[in-house]
């Protein structure tokens, strides 16, 4: 999946750039809620933070009726989507390019989290995924694992991003 | 090593030299060792000049409310740091440090003659001095202060030093590792809690590591420390030392700034010099201890002159005896304990001159046993001595009345006023403090936020006292946390519990208004100051406070509120609560920029957007401007062009055949639903039912005052589905404003917002080539002027990637803007250019795009509008729904105010003699009428324009649409020029070329 490795050495974190995928903004009221998940084959989960998975697809709750959906392919979910508008309208807007997936990992990953992100990171439970900020770039966090981490980042902030993280990686090689 | 140091004592590596410079001058200190240790284990108490006298002062604490011991540091280029304090900089191997506030030398400095005019400095010295005459101000007086003010060298090189953040979310903060603060730790450990312990310190345990003789639970004091230090690491608490807490503000939101390789022979590569922690904690304990304050008397500045507990601490901590005679001076039992530990070190003793009668027995019987003479009821009213104190002369005190004076010999006299609460961090909080009359301190009272204040901080003294208090506050907060926890009994042999009195100045039989009595040592504030001000009618403390400059200094007062209070109330016969208690502000220490700024510098300093294309622009040559958060290509010189030339060139090109042009900035929100026709109907001044599926339309976004807050061209994808776009700084702006109506007005429109401004790449291509440029790479759509009219939007391939495809204009041209996915950019970018060869197609940056623009007449919000310019002052009615029955801002615009006479109208301008104006220029209708003259508006755009020949202009003047053809006048830095009122469509008016 790794197209373009930031590092390759062990410790204390690993920051890597993932493979685009067909990434959507789901909207919808709740009443047609079901019906989407079903078009999906996806559960949607109901509490916010909370993600599900099936079939190389995930949903991350975001909001009350906003959902963030994964998958390999964008045009047959647009198209299972498409198909039950009628009866649950919906918003379903792929912006698959509008952010850039890193992966976090490693021993010190929380560490590096906590640099620049003012969010109990430690707290986050493994398996659930957030909207909040790091430094000034809006990003969705996803843990993934005790040390695992995806953040989304906007495309046009990810140098700023990149470049905060190249500075705490090199001040937690320091070990101080 | 020097006697001073004694050997196999303190905390300190006696194994481990370390060698520094002071003034030029080479020393020997320890491993451990504070500079000012280091000195005074020397025998060196001369560590530096006072502000305003120049006075010789030496090291008067042990901790960071040195006000005295500043130096500057030194490790290399860019690494010098000034007002550093001694008692707080540990040794390193070749640290570099020199005094400050000197000329030319430490011992001898010509400065020193302000003491000798010591009655022309008074209170308010600057309000008299610098008054009259006015015009002497800018050239003399402010130079003057300015060249006097602050202490120490600024840097002048850029810091090479990195600095870190870290946010950090605990259930417990803990301020202070002293007795309390590891009690608490202790207690709320077992309870599961996540707990933080910080201290200022290298080391934990505060005032414990200055008394190693006292015993907790059986073991000796440092003994117990490490077993319960590993306790603590063991349980999980994260111990944090060299940091300090110096901030606490609103939801327990507490800043912490970690020193991390001050201390550091060599620092690791690369590892930042301070970390500010942004801890945010469900409960804080205070435990911060109690700073001791000097007494007040004459000559009470000396070197060698110091705070009792200080040297208590030289000598437990560092091995240090401060001087071979020591006399002490007291109002509080705990110098006691200084000086029978010095005394059991070999110091004599010179004297204990206590201030009370009563003094207790037991430390009565303790002097006896160690001969040492205590002197009750007795004033210290002068000190001898140069550059380090000799002797001191002291008073006995009969009621009012002071007796016969003895003088006696010293190398250092210790001192003690008792000791002061450290309320710092509870007063940021806006915590209410009380007076406590019996103790003559204020005292924590009222909380606002989730803090327990623990030990010395709360007036406790005596450790025991002090344990329980912290074991009490730890459960407290357990308790808080719904934690559940086991109280734990700490039992204190050798214990060291004390009482003492308080004083304004000590009685004197010399004349008070001689005495050079200081209150705030890093100020030279004198007790006579104070009275001073008080008699020119200073009635609050925080006028006193700004008179005098007591407090004032980057102390913060920590040694002198109290005492300039206590003179302050007493010389306006009032209670201390009556004259008020000045505010603490973080910091709590002196904290550097560095620390402050973290990783938000050079590189990193703000977040820069950069588009797909960007690249392809730096690799071509592009200078770049900011736009909003962007980085745009502003222009791209050929070899040997200026600005002018290459956005001349540009122009040309563009109006000749054909130009190309990063618009990925765009703002873009789709807006998808079966109301989205609906709600772009109420936010957008256009109508949009009757607009098709495939076609496009400039909208217009006003406020709900109904002045122009952005426009864009909107496209109708499908029914239920517009591709909206925005001005680039606009773009947040737009999705929040419509998300806010959205939500609070309309929630009950089935819609959604989606920004997909980094979704796409947009690249727009303008000229009467145009087409022959894209027609190639097009596949599943005719291009042709009949099926695909100006103003059109459609789906389909551009060089192979998924497009969506506009046709519009922003230069008058014939133009596409086609987007695609953004990670494709870059491509569509370069099979444009390779197809657009054959036409000599130009890439142009921002400001051809603006002279362009401006040519027809096309407005920039924000430039040609600036929050107070409706679509008709812009000649924009066309863009209203007329018919709509509502839109945001549509009541504003029949105000009587927005459809009145005399409102600024956007024009054009034209100068007679084909000059160029200013943006920004000012106008006036007669330039002959006398001054101050009626400006009726100002110019918004100004461009050389290749296209025409000539310079042109828009602007806002009063009325201007009933002023066409008429003359105004712009006064210009090299005179005033006229100008005639024109159209804003210099170009092209008929928009023939569009239709091409």
């Amino acid at each position: 999946m790794n197209t373009q490795k930031h590092d390759f050495t062990a410790a204390p974190v690993q920051i890597e750039e993932l493979a685009p995928a067909a990434r959507f903004s789901l909207r919808v009221r709740p009443d047609g809620r079901a019906a989407l998940a079903q078009a999906l084959g996806l559960d949607l989960p109901g509490g916010i933070g909370d993600r599900t998975a099936d079939g190389g697809r995930e949903a991350l709750c975001l909001g009350p009726d906003e959902w963030l959906i994964l998958a390999p392919e964008a045009a047959p979910l647009a198209k299972a989507a498409a198909s039950v508008y009628a009866d649950a309208p919906h918003s379903l807007t792929e912006i698959s390019d509008r952010e850039i997936t890193l992966r976090l990992s490693g021993p010190q990953v929380l560490d590096l989290l906590a640099s620049c992100c003012p969010r109990d990171v430690e707290a986050m439970p493994e398996g659930r995924g957030c909207r909040t900020v790091y430094d000034s770039a809006t990003v969705t966090l996803w843990r993934d694992g005790p040390t695992e981490f995806r953040m989304d980042v906007w495309r046009s902030f990810l140098p700023h991003v990149l470049g905060l993280m190249a500075l705490t990686k090199a001040e937690l090689q320091a070990g101080l | 090593m020097s006697r001073y140091r004694i050997t196999g004592r303190g905390r300190v590596d006696h194994g481990a030299t370390v060698s520094f410079t002071f003034d030029g001058k080479t020393y020997q200190g320890l491993r451990g060792d504070t500079v000012a240790s280091a000195l005074l284990a020397n025998g060196v108490h001369l560590m530096g000049r006072s502000f305003k006298y120049h006075r010789p002062r030496g090291v008067v604490t042990a901790g960071s409310e040195e006000p005295n011991a500043l130096i500057g540091t030194t490790r290399g280029p860019g690494r010098f740091e000034p007002n550093t304090r001694a008692t707080v900089q540990e040794l390193r191997k070749g640290l570099v440090t020199e005094s400050q506030n000197k000329w030319p030398r430490l011992s001898f400095d010509l400065g020193a003659i302000n003491d000798r005019a010591y009655m022309l400095f008074s209170a308010g010295f600057y309000y008299k001095t610098f008054m009259w005459p006015k015009s002497f101000w800018d050239k003399v007086y402010e130079p003057f202060i300015r060249n006097a003010a602050g202490l120490g060298k600024s840097p002048t090189e850029v810091d090479p030093d990195r600095y870190a953040s870290r946010n950090l979310h605990t259930d417990l903060l803990i301020v202070g590792g002293g007795a309390a603060g590891i009690a608490a730790a202790l207690v709320a450990a077992r309870s599961g809690a996540r707990v933080v312990l910080v201290d200022e310190n290298p080391e934990m345990g505060g005032a414990l590591l200055s008394d190693p003789a006292v015993k907790i639970e059986g073991q000796g004091a440092w003994a117990w420390l490490d077993d319960k230090l590993s306790e603590l690491r063991a349980l999980g608490v994260r111990l944090m030392t060299r940091t300090t807490a110096i901030g606490y503000y609103h939801q327990n939101f507490v800043a912490l700034c970690e020193r991390l390789t001050d201390h550091l022979d060599t620092p690791p590569a690369n590892a930042p010099r301070e970390r500010m922690w942004h801890v945010r904690a469900n409960q804080v304990v205070l435990a911060q201890g109690a700073l001791e304050k000097p007494l007040v008397y004459d000559g009470n500045d000396r070197p060698g002159v110091m705070l009792a507990g200080a040297a208590q601490t030289y000598l437990n901590r560092y091995g240090v005896r401060v001087g071979d005679n020591v006399a002490v001076l007291t109002s509080h039992d705990s110098a006691y304990h200084a000086a029978f530990d010095l005394a059991d070190a070999g110091s004599r003793i010179a004297a204990v001159i206590d201030t009370r009668r009563d003094i207790r027995t037991d430390l009565l019987d303790a002097a006896k046993q160690r001969g040492i003479e205590v002197l009750r009821g007795h004033s210290a009213t002068g000190t001898k001595g140069r550059l380090r104190i000799k002797s001191v002369r002291v008073n006995p005190v009969q009621g009012d009345k002071v007796g016969a004076s003895r003088e006696i010999s010293c190398d250092a006299l210790l001192m003690s006023g008792g000791w002061t609460p450290s309320l710092h961090l509870f007063s940021h909080t806006k915590g209410s403090l009380s007076w406590d009359a019996d103790s003559n301190t204020f005292l924590p009272d009222r909380k606002t936020e989730a803090c327990h204040i623990a030990g010395a901080g709360r007036g406790l003294w005596g450790y025991a006292a002090v344990l329980e208090d912290g074991v009490k506050a730890g459960l407290a907060a357990v308790e808080a946390l719904s934690r559940t926890a086991q109280p734990r009994d700490l039992p204190v042999e050798n214990d060291r519990p004390g009482t003492g009195v308080s004083h304004t100045e000590l009685p004197t039989d010399r004349s008070p208004g001689k005495a050079k009595a200081f209150v705030d040592y890093q100020n030279d504030v004198t007790a006579k100051d104070l009275r001073l001000a008080v008699r020119e009618g200073m009635r609050s403390i925080e006028h006193v406070k700004r008179y005098t400059t007591n407090g004032m200094a980057t102390d913060q007062g920590k040694m002198s509120n109290i005492n300039g209070l206590m003179i302050a109330a007493d010389a306006l016969a009032k209670q201390p609560p009556q004259v008020g208690l000045t505010t603490f502000r973080p910091p709590y220490t002196p904290t550097s920029f560095g620390a402050f700024a973290g990783y938000l510098r050079g590189e990193t300093f703000q977040l820069t957007r950069k588009t797909p294309i960007d690249p392809w622009a730096e690799a071509h040559g592009a200078v770049f401007e900011p736009v909003a958060q962007w980085r745009r290509a502003w222009y791209f010189p050929k070899a040997g062009e200026d600005m002018h030339a290459a956005v001349a060139r540009e122009c040309r090109a563009t109006r000749a055949s054909a130009g190309i042009f990063d618009a990925s900035t765009l703002g873009k929100i789709e807006v998808a639903g079966p109301d989205a026709v609906e709600f772009m109907n109420r936010m957008y001044t256009n109508p949009w039912t009757r607009l098709a599926a495939g076609r496009c339309r400039y909208g217009l976004l006003l406020g709900e005052d109904g002045f122009i807050r952005d426009d864009g061209v909107i496209g109708r994808l499908s029914d239920d589905l517009f591709h909206v776009t925005t001005t680039t700084g606009g773009a947040a702006r737009v999705l929040n404003m419509m998300e806010d109506y959205l939500q609070t007005e309309w929630p009950d429109l089935n819609v959604w917002l989606t920004s997909t401004t980094e979704q796409w790449a947009t690249v727009a291509l303008n000229g009467p080539n145009a087409r022959k440029v894209l027609e190639p790479l097009v596949e599943g759509l005719d291009l042709s002027d009949d099926r695909f009219p100006h103003m059109s939007v459609a789906e389909c391939t551009v060089a192979g990637l998924p497009a969506r495809l506009f046709r519009l204009s922003f230069t008058g041209e014939l133009g596409f803007e086609i987007n695609v996915p953004a990670r494709h950019g870059l491509k569509l970018w370069e099979a444009l250019m390779e197809s657009g060869r054959a036409h000599d197609i130009c890439p142009y940056g921002t400001e051809t795009m603006h002279v362009l623009r401006a040519e027809k007449g096309y407005i920039i919000v924000g430039q040609d509008t600036d929050g107070t310019v409706t679509p008709q002052d812009a000649g924009l009615t066309w863009a209203i729904g007329q018919k709509k029955p509502d839109f945001v801002g549509k009541r504003s615009l029949s105000r009587p105010d927005i459809v009145g006479k005399g409102r600024k109208q956007l024009v054009g301008l034209l100068t007679e003699d084909g000059s160029q104006l200013e943006e920004g220029a000012q106008i006036v209708l007669d330039p002959h009428q006398s001054l101050p003259m009626k400006m009726v508006g100002h110019v918004t755009s100004s461009y050389a324009s290749a296209t025409l020949g000539h310079p042109i202009a828009m602007a806002v003047i009063e009325g201007g649409h009933d002023r066409m053809g008429e003359v105004v006048h712009v006064p210009m830095p090299d005179g005033v020029r006229r100008a005639r009122v024109t159209s804003t469509v210099f170009y092209d008016p008929e928009g023939a070329r569009l239709k091409a």
